[in-house]
């Protein structure tokens, strides 16, 4: 008497309110993924004049070395950044880990704040330092010393080396945390002196999070669009180009700036795809038993640990100082005088008081829709595996490897004619907002659920409660501090983003970030300083919450 | 009464049917244990009652009603769950508390059924703490208080002490059977440690790769094992399969392995040439004379001294074979590699037919 027919298992038996969830992620990801991306990719197909299928672009980008040349920049970028993060990172990781370093928590901070501040902040910073007049370099000239001005590569390469060098350090630090003392005693026991240990055990066990950082910073720098726009003078880079490119066929088809973001994309994707396959392949199970020492070090050995990694995270932090330093100088329009004073704040609360009332208003109500939409999809990915929510799982994804240059292009070739029209409106970047960090925060509330025994919602049903109220009285007060300390940094990401928005905000919606890379472009460094150091204040606010109140460690920052 | 009746019940997890051909009954008040080896399909039985794996075939009837279609949380059989599943973020009263919220009941019986629950696990006085303050007997005490407390129509134990120490998982494993029996709720208990099934359980279902392979009391299980499987799980016992030679003479017939020589029981053997020999290591005797009858010599391997129990394990005819001595004495424990002689009463021996593994002979009816 078989009964499978007529009586599917009980948790698929009804349309429940989870099969609307996956329908609606669906939707999310077709209207405002799969088709701005389609578009960009018809047009990179697309002849200018005829408006037909053909390979033109493609054979332009190819044969033409102002294209080529950009995509070897954007390459050349990645590996030095890359590189340099390294011979930051690592060495700052395992004095950090492994040494007593004074003061260690701090320097901690300080690094995750220049990871998380607006890319181009630094960029701008370093202009004022180093740039054709900066105080630095004016310092210096003055002293017999001429240092070349800091535009091109390596303006670029020193700006978002010392960005993004905390993506190694932490992963790093992470991985040395978590290796059992006893291995690295082990290998000691067996008799081999500490370099060798260092080399044969150490290393090779946290070589999976070095690889996994240096991947991170390759990524973000490749797709890294204020830096490269603000120092990289005319040394153009792919999202650079891509803008350029955009901004000049604005008036027809941007066949040109379509295949460039697809180039630029499908470099992303590699990158992405590689680091998934280094985390998922080789990831040491450790039973954590003893935790690994800190040493006290003495003398000189000390004293050379100390200024190393006070000296790293010294000059990733010296850009943002100068930026404060330099919002609370005296100006007369573009020109800093002497003496303190707050007009640039002043400035802006009475020349552009809409642009921060801006940020803040969209990059709230797209955190609040992230956290709404992200909570739900995560758990229909942790809980609900069927064939629908596989296939959803890995196009959610997708916005990963999209760079906020290819987004903002495909989103204004997709939305300014119908049947959907957004360009201008304030919802183009909130919602951008919202893609770029729905990833993030789907992976996060479905990693949670996946640290929360699913016992503890079977206990719930087991003594009475509907799946629903199980939900709503085990699951989501379990998931709440992650998902809040989550929102925060989905917050802290969407105040400073300008990739995408720069090409699609109108007069009255600009945002901070734009406002600041308009007033770089125009030379009033003074209100640029005084919107960087509000958003940094901001930045830092929201760290201070996410630790203090949610008791996340750097983790989250770097999965923000 | 009856309180649980379970029909031809089958669960596949895609090819692999995880259980099959289950048939129970189980009495109201009851404490059934099912016992098995881990993947023998014990927890999914439990889960399938539970409600929350849905049956690909078979009827699931509680205190007479068809359950096939009821949702597990309307199922009313209260879980205590291996890792305790306290929910983390209530307190010690809350997680009580949980189910009779759900009933909607009113406060003042609320607290007094939380607080009766409480007191009988022993943990009055702990109503404001949070779990991340209680040890792990103590978390398994909210779990089985949180359970009780809806007084459901069955208790089920998904090997509840597993994850505690054996000090510990002794002593809860009284109090459980103190408690189920003072409250008189059907209870279904899953576990692996057959030590733990002997003790707690009124009946046993002793299950292998998904199937029952005997129920009955724990003494019948443990002296009238059905197959071989269930007599090498549950217990230590010695096997030997030997040659059976022609002819009984008062109910006896010999059986050869080598230099060995046993007499052996002849019911059900008719019509065998060999049989599998089995005896428990306590039923063998000092072999007081050389004259003595189903004498069997083995060289010493390994002694383990426990106290009451020395236990021998000696090489017979090239096979490992267990014997215990009690009240050992130092000087009665021979010296490893040296003869140890021992005799296995004909009337304790187990037989089983090699080709299936089932019993033959006395016991074999049942």
């Amino acid at each position: 008497m078989s009964q499978k027919a007529e009586t599917p298992s009980i948790r698929h038996s009804r349309a429940d309110i989870w099969s609307f969830v996956i329908f609606f992620g669906f939707v999310i990801v077709i209207v405002f993924l799969i088709y701005p991306l389609f578009d960009i990719f018809r047009y990179s197909f697309m002849d200018k004049k005829t408006q037909t299928f053909s390979l033109s672009n493609w054979k332009t980008f190819f044969s033409k070395v102002y294209y080529l040349r950009a995509f070897w920049h954007s390459i050349v970028i990645a590996i030095l950044t890359t590189f340099f993060s390294m011979v930051l990172g690592i060495p700052l990781a395992f004095f950090t880990t492994r040494y007593r370093i004074k003061g260690a928590n701090l320097l901690n901070t300080l690094s995750v704040l220049a990871l998380l501040s607006p890319t181009f902040i630094g960029a701008y910073s370093w202009i004022t330092m180093l740039g054709r007049n900066g105080f630095l370099r004016l310092l210096f000239q003055s002293i017999g010393i001429n240092l070349p001005p800091i535009y091109g590569p390596l303006g670029i390469v020193l700006a978002d080396t010392l960005q993004y060098y905390p993506f190694i350090s932490l992963m790093t630090a992470g991985a040395l945390m978590t290796i059992d003392r006893s291995l690295e005693e082990a290998s000691e026991n067996l008799g081999a002196r500490s370099i060798k240990t260092f080399f044969s055990v150490t290393l090779p066990l946290v070589l999976p999070s070095v690889t996994g950082g240096a991947l991170i910073v390759f990524m973000m720098s490749l797709s890294n669009f204020g830096t490269p726009m603000i120092i990289g003078g005319n040394y153009l880079v792919l999202p650079t180009l891509a803008y350029n490119l955009y901004t000049s066929e604005i008036s027809q088809t941007p066949g040109m700036a379509s295949t460039v973001s697809i180039i630029l994309m499908l470099c992303a994707s590699v990158v992405i795809v590689l680091q998934q396959w280094v985390s998922s392949r080789r990831k040491y199970a450790s039973m954590l038993v003893n935790r690994p020492v800190i040493k006290q070090i003495k003398g000189i050995k000390s004293v050379l640990a100390h200024i190393s990694c006070y000296g790293i995270v010294f000059f990733s932090t010296l850009p943002l100082a100068v930026i404060v330093y330099f919002s609370f100088r005296k100006t007369s329009g573009p020109v800093f005088k002497p003496g303190f004073s707050l007009d640039s704040y002043r400035q802006i609360f009475f020349d552009v008081p809409k642009t921060v009332t801006n940020s803040f208003l969209y990059s709230i109500t797209a955190v609040l829709l992230i956290a709404f939409v992200g909570t739900l999809l995560g758990f229909v990915i942790a809980r609900k595996r069927n064939a629908a929510v596989r296939i959803l799982d890995p196009l959610l994804m997708i916005p990963y490897m999209v760079p906020g240059t290819v987004l903002g292009i495909g989103f204004i070739v997709a939305f300014n004619k119908p049947p959907i029209i957004l360009t201008g409106t304030a919802a183009i970047i909130i919602l951008t907002y919202f893609i770029r960090r729905l990833p993030y925060s789907v992976r996060s509330a479905a990693s949670i659920l996946k640290q929360i025994d699913p016992a503890l919602e079977e206990a719930g049903i087991n003594l009475g409660s509907p799946p629903g109220r199980t939900f709503r009285t085990i699951t989501l007060p379990l998931m709440q501090s992650g998902i809040i300390s989550g929102a925060i940094m989905s917050w802290v990401t969407s105040m400073n983003e300008l990739s995408a928005s720069i090409l699609l905000y109108v007069g009255k919606t600009m945002t901070m970030p734009i406002k600041i890379y308009i007033s770089v472009a125009d030379g009033y460094f003074g209100t640029a300083s005084a919107m960087s150091t509000i958003l940094l204040f901001v930045t830092g606010i929201a760290m201070f919450i996410v630790n203090k109140y949610f008791n996340r460690g750097s983790e989250t920052f770097i999965a923000a | 009464m009856t309180s649980i009746r379970i029909v031809d019940l089958e669960k596949r997890f895609g090819e692999l049917r995880a259980i099959s051909d289950i048939n129970l009954e189980i009495e109201k008040g009851e404490f059934f244990t099912l016992l098995g080896p881990s993947g023998c399909g014990k927890t999914t039985l439990l889960r399938t009652i539970a409600g929350f794996y849905k049956q690909d075939q078979g009827d699931i009837y509680i205190d007479g009603e068809l359950i096939n279609k009821v949702p597990a949380y309307q199922r009313n059989t209260a879980m205590v769950f291996q890792n305790y599943a306290v929910f983390p973020h209530m307190t010690v009263f809350d997680n009580v508390a949980y189910g009779l919220r759900v009933r909607k009941l009113p406060k003042d019986e609320i607290s007094r059924k939380v607080s009766a629950a409480l007191k009988s696990v022993h943990l009055e006085g702990y109503e404001k703490r949070t779990p991340d303050k209680l040890s792990g007997g103590q978390q398994q005490r909210v779990g089985l208080a949180r359970a009780m407390a809806i007084q459901p129509r069955v208790l089920l134990f998904d090997e509840p002490l597993s994850n505690l120490d054996a000090k510990l998982r002794i002593e809860m494993r009284e109090e459980i059977r103190a408690v189920q029996k003072s409250l008189g709720i059907t209870s279904i208990y899953v576990t692996h440690d057959q030590e733990e099934a002997l003790v707690i359980s009124d009946r046993i279902a002793v299950m292998e790769q998904g199937v029952i392979q005997q129920i009955g009391k724990p003494w019948e299980i443990y002296a009238d094992p059905k197959n071989t499987f269930v007599a090498y799980f549950v217990g230590k016992i010695n096997m030997l399969t030997m040659h059976l030679l022609e002819g009984a003479e008062g109910g006896l017939r010999s059986a050869v392995l080598g230099n060995l020589s046993l007499l052996v029981p002849s019911e059900g053997t008719e019509g065998l040439s060999e049989v599998i020999v089995a005896f428990r290591p306590e039923d063998v005797i000092e072999a007081a004379t050389k004259a003595s009858q189903n004498k069997v010599m083995g060289i010493l391997k390994t002694v383990s001294f426990m106290g009451s129990v020395a236990r021998f394990e000696l090489e017979v005819e090239g096979q490992e074979i267990t014997i215990d001595r009690h009240r050992p004495r130092e000087s009665d424990i021979p010296q490893k590699g040296e003869h140890a002689f021992f005799a296995v009463p004909s009337d304790s021996m187990l037989l089983f037919d090699p080709k299936t593994g089932l019993r033959i002979g006395r016991g074999a009816k049942k």
